[in-house]
């Protein structure tokens, strides 16, 4: 979660953690598909 | 598989070799979980062309055992480890994508459902893991890490109440060793519960996402028993996720004053750096889809890549399951957990039943 990267000094203040890279990934698949990119993704 | 015990530790690589250094272990989540799509799809074809009597058994369970083969009789080889453990980057990313196949309004009744449930759940285990850990005379630290794995969100929420209380990494060890391999057990013994109980998917998947700690193994357990089940596990699961903050925040202050942890400064700060923020990914994605900003077809493809990121979770369940390792780290803090877990799923079928009886469903 969260905490799992955010230990650290100062330099760490603004490292992403785990959990948020996650919802970047997710969100920028989301803007993908919402824009053709990714048209159709079988299952 | 050690690092399946073992608090993760910052190290300091470059970013690049990072990103190289995943690829292996990522390659093999990828195919120990098509393989088990594989063979869902063919075992039963080929059964029944040979008129043979097979259960039909899912993806998720296949990708579970063959991981579980993997790490139990050969292991996982060093290459694949820090790859194989970004399994909950998958799950999470596939939590988000997931919230394309809820109209925000349901989330919120069945969130405000399942509050009060996890609410209730997160109260009655921490008092009775307390009350066992005094019984069974283990370390007050072991005791509260423990209690949160289990009422909270299993792995995760003891590594952050770890570091909230200055608990020891041999008590976190142990913690997690015990909440992982109850969870491997609840992954095989809740459906068959469910099904012996006859027990609706609603229902079903609100007792796994209350009754199973860790946010991987609920959401297969409620895959296994049905689609619908497993969406319903995660929803749940992810509410008691989003309760972890306050209840990190409770152990600190709670330590801090028999002054053995560090005091709490910014306690907005502290809830917010606590807080899954994978939540608010699967509300805003849900929101979006309630407003159609993605049309049918984008639905379904968004909920087919959610089904990928689950398979690439389903297989790094088994293979960062050890059980050789999980016995390394002794028997007291598994038989604390064990009859706690047994307890605490006995507590929310109980509850979950009740919730049906009165509100139906």
């Amino acid at each position: 979660m969260s905490e799992e990267t955010n230990t650290g000094g100062p330099g760490n203040r603004w490292r992403l953690s785990l959990d948020s890279w996650a919802v970047l990934l997710a969100l920028l698949i989301a803007l993908l598909v919402r824009t053709g990119v990714f048209k159709h993704v079988p299952w | 598989m050690a690092s399946a015990i073992t608090v993760p530790q910052v190290q300091p690589v470059q970013p690049v070799f990072r990103f190289l250094r995943v690829i292996p272990g990522v390659l093999l989540l990828a195919a120990v979980g098509y393989a088990g799509k594989l063979l869902e799809q063919n075992v039963g074809t080929y059964a029944k062309a040979h008129h043979w009597t097979f259960p039909n058994i899912e993806y998720v369970l296949w990708a579970i055992l063959l991981g579980l083969l993997i790490s139990n009789i050969v292991g996982v080889p060093e290459i694949f480890r820090t790859g194989v453990a970004t399994y909950e980057f998958w799950l999470k990313a596939g939590i988000v994508l997931l919230g394309s196949r809820f109209q925000l309004g349901d989330i919120l009744k069945l969130g405000g459902v399942s509050l009060v449930l996890v609410a209730v759940e997160i109260t009655g285990s921490i008092a009775f893991m307390s009350y066992l850990g005094r019984a069974f005379k283990l370390k007050p630290k072991l005791t509260s890490l423990l209690a949160v794995g289990s009422a909270v969100c299993g792995v995760s929420a003891i590594i952050a109440t770890k570091g909230a209380i200055d608990a020891d990494d041999e008590d976190s060890s142990f913690s997690i060793a015990a909440i992982l391999a109850l969870g491997a057990f609840a992954l095989f013994t809740f459906p068959v519960i469910g099904h012996f109980l006859h027990l609706s998917d609603k229902a079903y998947g609100l007792w796994a996402g209350l009754g199973v700690d860790n946010t991987a193994e609920a959401a297969a357990a409620g895959s296994l028993y049905s689609d619908t089940a497993g969406k319903l596990a995660v929803l749940v699961k992810s509410t008691r996720n989003a309760m972890i903050g306050f209840v990190v925040l409770a152990y600190a202050i709670y330590w801090a004053g028999k002054g053995q942890a560090q005091a709490v400064g910014n306690k907005a700060a502290f809830l917010w750096q606590k807080f899954p923020k994978f939540v608010l990914g699967f509300l805003l994605i849900s929101l979006l889809a309630t407003y159609h900003f993605f049309n049918k077809d984008q639905v379904g493809t968004l909920a087919n890549l959610s089904r990928w990121a689950f398979l690439l979770t389903f297989a790094g369940v088994g293979l960062r399951t050890n059980f050789k390792e999980m016995r390394k780290q002794g028997l007291r803090p598994f038989v604390v957990g064990a009859i706690g877990e047994v307890v605490i799923a006995a507590f929310t079928l109980a509850l979950v039943i009740g919730v049906g009886k009165l509100f139906g469903g």
